[in-house]
């Protein structure tokens, strides 16, 4: 092994008893002490590091490095930000694989690109052939400058934290970068990793400061881990190994880039890049792709095989090379397989767990006819014997941090639940009995604290079950009639009547011109409104398709926006795709780093800029601050645009007026909101804006109501829409008194509960919160067990991800809100009691089930409702009109 | 993997130059494989057997065994009938590392041939083996 590169770690990797072996021309190791099962275990459990300094890096710098990087790499380059990395590969102009690499942006003006060790020479002499065409362009090979470890697993990210001097770890989302210092040491972090890991971080650094960080890394608790247990966790995970699932295959024929799954992610055929490298080729793929999952073989000679994952159904090993077959029909080949452990798991749903014991399974890769569909049954000879197996979609499963999850073949999907007995009577007994059991627990027994519910008012509730609730009443404006509304049905003129003083109370208490009440939720009232947008903005064209929203700035989802202004979600189909990155053209609105709640107004002029968004979504559902809807009025406004600013209040639509904000006045063209979190009413959505009759603007109004009706309800729930008049009456009655009093009691229940030495997120500058919610931080991952464990004491909070964790199952952080149980009447100190109760059960973990269904029962009389005297005997007539 | 003194080779078990290992007990031969093979294996992950009943000459393969890396044949020292396998290796193919020489036993088998038992090695001849 004299003649081999040696990373700089190779004396550390011996010391710790490496069993090393040579790889790409390097002298590397395969396994530590442990060995490959307790390495592959230890990644999936805790953190696994590994020296990943054989693989190739080069740099690319100068002002045509990006046309150049665009020619020779499949992915669209131009995508990507500073701070931001992308998998990407190396095209021939055949359409197979060169090699296949990571690319990383850390810096605005020089790209990294990571190639595989063995590939490393044939990569250069590729991109060296290839760069006379290219003027301004430097590339260096860095190999030996820079090394680069991988720290991946669930406590890697504690780790880390626990290291850092300065900077902070990349944004938790995949690909995103950052540069932080470590024992005054240079670290470049990149959220990347090769085990299918949540939580996952490769490392870039100096070679020579290396070692102590490495050192540093393994005190921390990471366990070493070498390439055989690295083979073995990117099996699992699906991912394609050059030589393997890329390159040649085993009848020596070119393996297209098509055939892997994640390859396919990798490359884009956008018009930005040009005639690269492989380009034709790679259409006529994605062609065949395309009919291929429309089970359309047409064109399948483009793309005859494709690598699926595939499991054996009994214990036994499929190795790289084996012949696979289907009913006695040769139909391909796996690509790499072994038998790999796992961590067995037991519990259900969010609350499964990771045992202690472990088992084996035997699963592969494999490539296989394009024919070949998930679930289909085959069989692999091994040794001369046929060992059955099946294609599955995974073997593992990562959207769930900070765990990845082994996903059996035989435990894909729930199993069914076998209906019950068909006694109907006990059914109907049944439901009722639960109905009423769970109606007293929460109206009676719990402190009910979730900042996106409400209790209604009696009258609210009977007025929402009366007749109405059973009818249609669908109408629009007729030109021809002057404007008219006009009604399809009969029996509709108390409807009518109904609509329009809603309509007038709305106006009222937002204080703006126009209100549509038809849509029956807050996320319809954005669809509708995002509907309308691209209809007020095609206005000039019919003929062509209708163009989207070319760029939208909102808050992300995990700084707290809502699905419901998500690209995910209710914003999908509304947003054209950014050409550049080809993802939906979203860009979120920036955060202060020292407060993620809040949004950073410098950094968004910057964006505003650089970006001109046509549509700017407000509103949160994780939300302690005001929205700066007047400073970003100011920066559009200077800078002459013409945007949209919508204000999607659900979660503060009662707290609308002087103590909380004012959108109008502040700036805002529409606002959205469903109208039962703090405001009182049924479940329902609104759309409002001060759009005048005679503005300009005044045709997107009218496309709002289109796109309310019949663009998105016939029916509109008319009992609902009776009680929201009622709850309107209450909520103008008492718009001086309520709003103000929830905000006051979520900054005292706030500031008791940090009192108790509990963490409170927030500003303690402004008592935490600006609104309804308070969020306590009760530990990274912990918010689902904690939450459950304040259910079983009758505490409703809910869980959610803090800005700083990588998804919901994540959550370190509960959501309340003090709106409901203020409007049962408690007060600042009945609050400041509630906290302590808090601290019992998450301080002092003690049971207080019983404690807090007494405290409860102080606060049974809802307070914010019209009394007895002003609603007289009529509420007797509504029950026994029932 | 290990250097050769921090491996065990017991003294009441015959081996042979495939790394098997041999013991008799009263009429029947117990048989595994070494300390030395599955240090070089590595993590053993399945292990496949023959049934019961089945029937080897000397030298055959009677099945293998695999490592996370790579697949490895067994072949039978001695010439018998397959009275016995161990079933537990099915789950806990790691015993064959962890006891190679106890727990991880592969087979019993009832000899064809006693005389062939004269061609295996003690273990200061395998040892030599080893070290050449």
């Amino acid at each position: 092994m004299n003649n081999l590169f040696k990373t700089i770690l190779h004396d550390r990797h011996v010391d710790l008893g490496a069993q090393m072996v040579e790889f790409g021309g390097w002298v590397m190791p395969i396994q530590y002490q442990q060995g490959i099962v307790r390495e592959h275990l230890a990644t999936r459990r805790y953190a696994g590091l590994f020296d990943v300094s054989h693989m190739g890096r080069f740099t690319f710098q100068g002002q045509d490095a990006l046309t150049f990087l665009q020619h020779v790499l499949s992915n669209n380059a131009s995508g990507l930000e500073e701070g931001e990395s992308q998998y990407t590969l190396i095209p021939n102009d055949s359409g197979g694989a060169i090699d296949d690499a990571y690319l990383y942006r850390f810096y605005a003006d020089e790209y990294l690109l990571v190639v595989n060790a063995g590939n490393r020479l044939k990569d250069w002499d590729h991109f060296q052939a290839c760069l006379p065409d290219f003027k301004n362009v430097t590339m260096a090979d860095k190999t030996e400058d820079i090394s680069m470890l991988s720290l991946q697993g669930p406590t890697s990210k504690d780790i880390l934290q626990n290291i850092i001097d300065t900077g902070a770890l990349p944004e938790p989302m995949r690909n995103h970068l950052s540069i932080t210092t470590i024992q005054n040491k240079k670290v470049l972090i990149a959220r990347t990793g090769y085990t299918g890991e949540p939580l996952c971080f490769e490392l870039f650094i100096d070679s020579t400061d290396t070692p102590p960080i490495w050192d540093l890394l393994i005190d921390q608790g990471a366990h070493p881990v070498g390439l055989g247990a690295r083979d073995t966790l990117r099996l699992e995970a699906g991912l394609p190994l050059y030589g393997h699932e890329l390159g040649m295959d085993p009848d020596n024929k070119e393996i297209p880039i098509y055939a892997s799954p994640l390859s396919r992610f990798a490359v884009s055929l956008s018009p930005l890049k040009k005639d690269f490298i492989g380009r034709k080729a790679l259409e006529k793929q994605f062609q065949a792709f395309k009919k291929i999952v429309d089970q359309d073989y047409s064109a399948i000679h483009d793309l005859p095989r494709c690598i699926m994952p595939v499991a054996l159904k009994k214990k036994g090993v499929a190795r790289a090379g084996y012949n696979v077959f289907q009913e006695n029909r040769h139909v391909g080949y796996v690509t790499s397989g072994t038998m790999i452990p796992r961590w067995k798991i037991e519990g259900e749903g969010i609350f499964s767990k990771l045992t202690e014991s472990h088992d084996l399974r035997g699963i592969c890769l494999a490539l296989l006819d394009s024919t070949l569909m998930e679930g289909d049954d085959i069989d692999i000879e091994i040794r001369g014997k046929q060992a059955p197996a099946v294609v599955v979609p995974f073997h593992m499963r990562s959207e769930a941090p900070p765990f990845a999850r082994s996903i059996p073949w035989d435990k894909i999907g729930q199993e069914k639940k076998s209906p019950g007995e068909d006694d109907i009577s006990g059914n109907v007994q049944s439901l009722l009995k639960k109905s009423i059991r769970n109606t007293k627990w929460r109206q009676e027994e719990c402190i009910n604290l979730i900042p996106s519910e409400q209790t209604q008012s009696e009258l609210v509730r009977l007025l929402s079950i009366m007749d109405p609730c059973g009818r249609y009443a669908e109408h629009k404006q007729v030109g021809a009639f002057s404007e008219a509304e006009v009604f399809y049905y009969q029996g509709t003129d108390f409807i009518a009547e109904v609509e329009a003083k809603l309509e007038t109370e709305l106006k009222k208490f937002f204080g703006c011109q126009q209100v549509e009440t038809r849509l029956v939720s807050g996320q319809m009232a954005n669809m509708a409104l995002f509907s309308a947008l691209v209809d007020y903005i095609n206005r000039s064209d019919r003929k062509n398709e209708q163009r989207r929203l070319r760029k939208v700035m909102n808050n992300h989802i995990i700084k707290g926006g809502h699905l419901s202004a998500q690209p995910m979600g209710a914003l999908r189909d509304f947003v054209a795709r950014d050409p550049l990155s080809e993802k939906p053209a979203v860009i979120n609105f920036p955060v202060l780093p020292e407060n993620p709640y809040k949004i950073d107004i410098d950094a968004c002029e910057t964006l505003i800029q650089k970006h001109a968004p046509e549509l700017f979504i407000f509103g949160k559902s994780m939300v302690l601050h005001r929205e700066p809807l007047a400073e970003v009025r100011r920066i559009i406004d200077g800078l002459g645009m013409d945007s949209i600013i919508m204000y999607d209040m659900a979660h503060v639509l009662g707290l609308v007026g002087p103590h909380f904000q004012e959108p109008f006045k502040e700036g805002a063209d529409f606002i959205t909101g469903s109208t039962h979190k703090t405001y009182f009413g049924t479940q329902r959505g609104i759309i409002g804006t001060d759009i005048k009759d005679e503005d300009p603007r005044f045709e997107l109004w009218e496309a709002v109501k289109r796109r309310s009706f019949p663009g998105s309800v016939s029916n509109h729930h008319l009992g609902t829409l009776l009680g929201l008049l009622m709850a309107a009456y209450e909520m103008n009655h008492f718009k001086d008194s309520y709003p103000k009093k929830v905000i006051d009691n979520a900054s005292v229940f706030a500031k008791a509960l940090n009192d108790c030495g509990l963490s409170v997120a927030g500003d303690p500058e402004i008592s935490f919160t600006e609104t309804h919610q308070v969020i306590l931080n009760v530990g990274y991952a912990k918010g689902p067990e904690i939450a459950r464990k304040l259910e079983e004491n009758n505490l409703i909070v809910n869980y959610q991800a803090a800005p700083v964790e990588e998804g919901f199952t994540a959550s370190g952080s509960l959501r309340m809100g003090v709106q409901e149980m203020t409007r049962f009447g408690m007060e600042a100190a009945d609050f400041e009691e509630l906290a302590q109760l808090f601290k019992d059960v998450l301080v002092d973990n003690r049971t207080v089930k019983e404690a807090v269904i007494a405290f409860r029962k102080r606060f049974l009389e809802m307070k914010f409702c019209f009394t007895a005297d002003q609603i007289g005997d009529n509420i007797q007539k509504l029950h026994e009109l029932l | 993997m290990k250097e050769l003194s921090e491996l065990n080779f017991p003294d009441d078990v015959m081996y042979s130059d495939d790394h098997e290992w041999t013991k008799m007990e009263n009429d029947e031969a117990v048989i595994g494989i070494s300390d030395y093979a599955q240090d070089q294996l590595g993590d053993i992950v399945f292990v496949e057997l023959p049934q019961v009943g089945e029937t080897f000459e000397k030298g055959a393969e009677f099945g293998t065994v695999e490592s996370v890396k790579a697949v490895s044949e067994l072949f039978l020292p001695v010439g018998g009938e397959i009275i016995a396998v161990n079933d537990a290796l099915e789950d806990t193919p790691e015993l064959v590392n962890n006891e190679p020489y106890t727990g991880g036993w592969m087979l019993r088998i009832k000899l064809s041939d006693k005389s062939e038992l004269d061609q295996l090695m003690n273990k200061s001849a395998y040892l030599e083996s080893l070290k050449g």
